[in-house]
């Protein structure tokens, strides 16, 4: 099914309206095995809408997606779920089950999907959580641990069935710097010497030039939905798109439309249509 | 409605063909949920029965004893609990009760993403969340009205033995004889529907959450709303059915 030359995943004019919205507009981009792609961008410029695309949630206006050289939004559920097994994903929440202790919910992919041993799936289950550093909590609910540590044990989750492809969004949000340098060593270890693939949606720019290894940027206002920047780290840093040189170095000034010119902001207070959404 | 539909036709196929092709449900988790929806409420059941039981004694008497004809209190009790009043009013208690819950569980994990979670993890949610709610609801709804029946006897007993010093002995026998057997077949026939209108209309209304909290509330309110409206008109036509034709 899947050869080493063949890429991983595989987006074609993704376009996807929601309404009259137009969320993402003609995104086109690949990722090769053991590649670690960073997609960046502003709120709203629909990252995460991009990821579910490539998960298999939310089907395409027009385009395609293929992972694994398959049309992700042509696979019946069946499919679907066969590809699933395949890959891992961290959401940006953690999405842990809230009925389960944290041991359990590690355990959820190990005993749904393979015919393991009680006893070796428990020893697996404390190896992902010693992974995340987590080894001792097997046995607390959500409820009673931090957003952080929910965090790590939700990608201890993804990572149970060593998953050869891996989906994070914001994986390092909430996490101290500390954790984040062993999130990122995490992720570096097992795509560099593993040959995982991993898309990973992040606003942490420190992790994200220490993990990448291809990066694209999504745009924003007239860019909505298009990506304006593409290309390994260095390439991204010596790019002088003064939008991403400005998101990349988190500066409050630039062209990134947050503050408004007088003229903008009296208009738009007194509901007059601006320029830009006139155009 | 046709996403409702498809729901009832997804539990019906990880019930049955789902199991045979290597996917089942988790057994320990039916026993959980019969424990929560059904186990957990038997003090309310029994309680509610209990109160509609000896009010129906005591309006039956009221009656009755204008005619000299106390003697049928017993008949009264016993036909209208085992046709009617139980299941009906169990299905109430435990739409309420149970219903409302299961709806508000699954409608906050669909908004906290942990659905969204299993479909990514290839665990299908209808087989592991809502089949053992479906098989726990269908089997415990029944089993509630059983015993509901028995307490509610036990209450218009209560009203026949003090009040209107009738023996344990003739309470029984008049019990016994005026229902027939059929009368508590139909009514756990009538449970059995009302469990599984109630436990279908709740997770669908669960799942369909959008918007948060208050979306979890609306659809809360919407599912004991529904399940209400539609236990009442199948109970009206099940018993059109039974008992008029």
């Amino acid at each position: 099914m899947t050869t080493e030359s063949k890429p991983v995943i595989e987006v074609t004019d993704l376009v996807k309206k929601l309404g009259s919205r137009t969320i993402l507009d003609g995104i086109n981009f690949t990722v090769n095995r053991g590649d670690t792609l960073i997609i960046m961008g502003c709120s709203g410029c629909g990252k995460s809408t991009l990821l579910r695309h490539l998960i298999g949630a939310l089907q395409p206006t027009s385009g395609s997606v293929k992972v694994f050289g398959e049309d992700i939004s042509r696979m019946s559920e069946r499919e679907l779920t066969h590809l699933r097994k395949r890959f891992g994903m961290l959401f940006q929440s953690g999405a842990l089950l809230q009925s389960l202790t944290v041991g359990e919910n590690v355990a959820l992919p190990i005993l749904e999907h393979s015919r393991v041993d009680p006893a070796i799936a428990e020893l697996e289950i404390k190896m992902k959580l010693e992974l995340v550093g987590l080894t001792g909590f097997e046995d607390l609910k959500p409820a009673e641990i931090s957003g952080g540590m929910k965090k790590r044990v939700g990608l201890a989750r993804a990572l149970a069935l060593d998953p050869e492809l891996l989906f994070s969004d914001e994986p390092t949000s909430g996490l101290d710097p500390v954790m984040t340098a062993v999130v990122d060593q995490l992720t570096k270890d097992l795509t560099r010497k593993m040959g995982m693939t991993a898309v990973v949606v992040t606003h942490d720019m420190t992790s994200a030039f220490r993990i990448g290894t291809r990066m694209i940027m999504l745009g924003s206002g007239k860019y909505q939905g298009k990506i304006i920047a593409e290309g390994t780290p260095q390439q991204i840093r010596a790019n002088p798109d003064p939008m991403l040189q400005q998101f990349i170095n988190g500066l409050a000034d630039g062209p990134i439309p947050l503050r408004l010119s007088k003229d903008d902001y009296i208009q738009r207070l007194l509901g007059i249509p601006s320029r830009m959404e006139q155009k | 409605m046709k996403k409702y539909l498809t729901l009832n036709g997804q539990i019906l196929y990880w019930l049955l063909v789902g199991p045979a092709r290597g996917q089942p449900f988790k057994f320990f988790q039916v026993i959980r949920q019969m424990m929560r929806i059904g186990a957990k409420a038997l003090p309310m059941a029994a309680l509610t029965s209990f109160s509609i039981g000896l009010t129906l004694a005591m309006q039956g008497a009221h009656e009755l004893r204008r005619m000299g004809a106390e003697m049928y209190v017993a008949d009264l009790v016993s036909v209208s609990l085992l046709r009617e009043l139980g299941p009906l009013l169990i299905a109430v208690i435990v739409i309420g009760r149970s219903g409302s819950a299961v709806t508000a569980e699954l409608g906050t994990m669909k908004v906290s993403e942990e659905i969204e979670a299993l479909q990514v993890m290839a665990i299908n949610p209808i087989r592991f969340l809502v089949v053992p709610r479906f098989l726990a609801m269908v089997i415990m709804l029944p089993v509630l009205t059983v015993f509901g029946n028995y307490v509610g006897m036990l209450g218009g007993w209560t009203i026949c033995h003090y009040a209107l010093e009738m023996n344990t002995a003739t309470y029984v026998m008049r019990s016994v004889e005026a229902a027939r057997l059929g009368d508590l077949y139909t009514g756990l026939l009538k449970s059995l529907v009302f469990g599984w209108l109630v436990i279908t209309i709740a997770c669908h209304a669960g799942l369909e959450v959008e918007g948060g909290a208050e979306g979890v509330g609306t659809a809360t309110t919407a599912s004991v709303v529904y399940s209400i409206l539609a236990v009442l008109v199948a109970n009206a036509i099940l018993t059109s059915l039974f008992f008029f034709t």
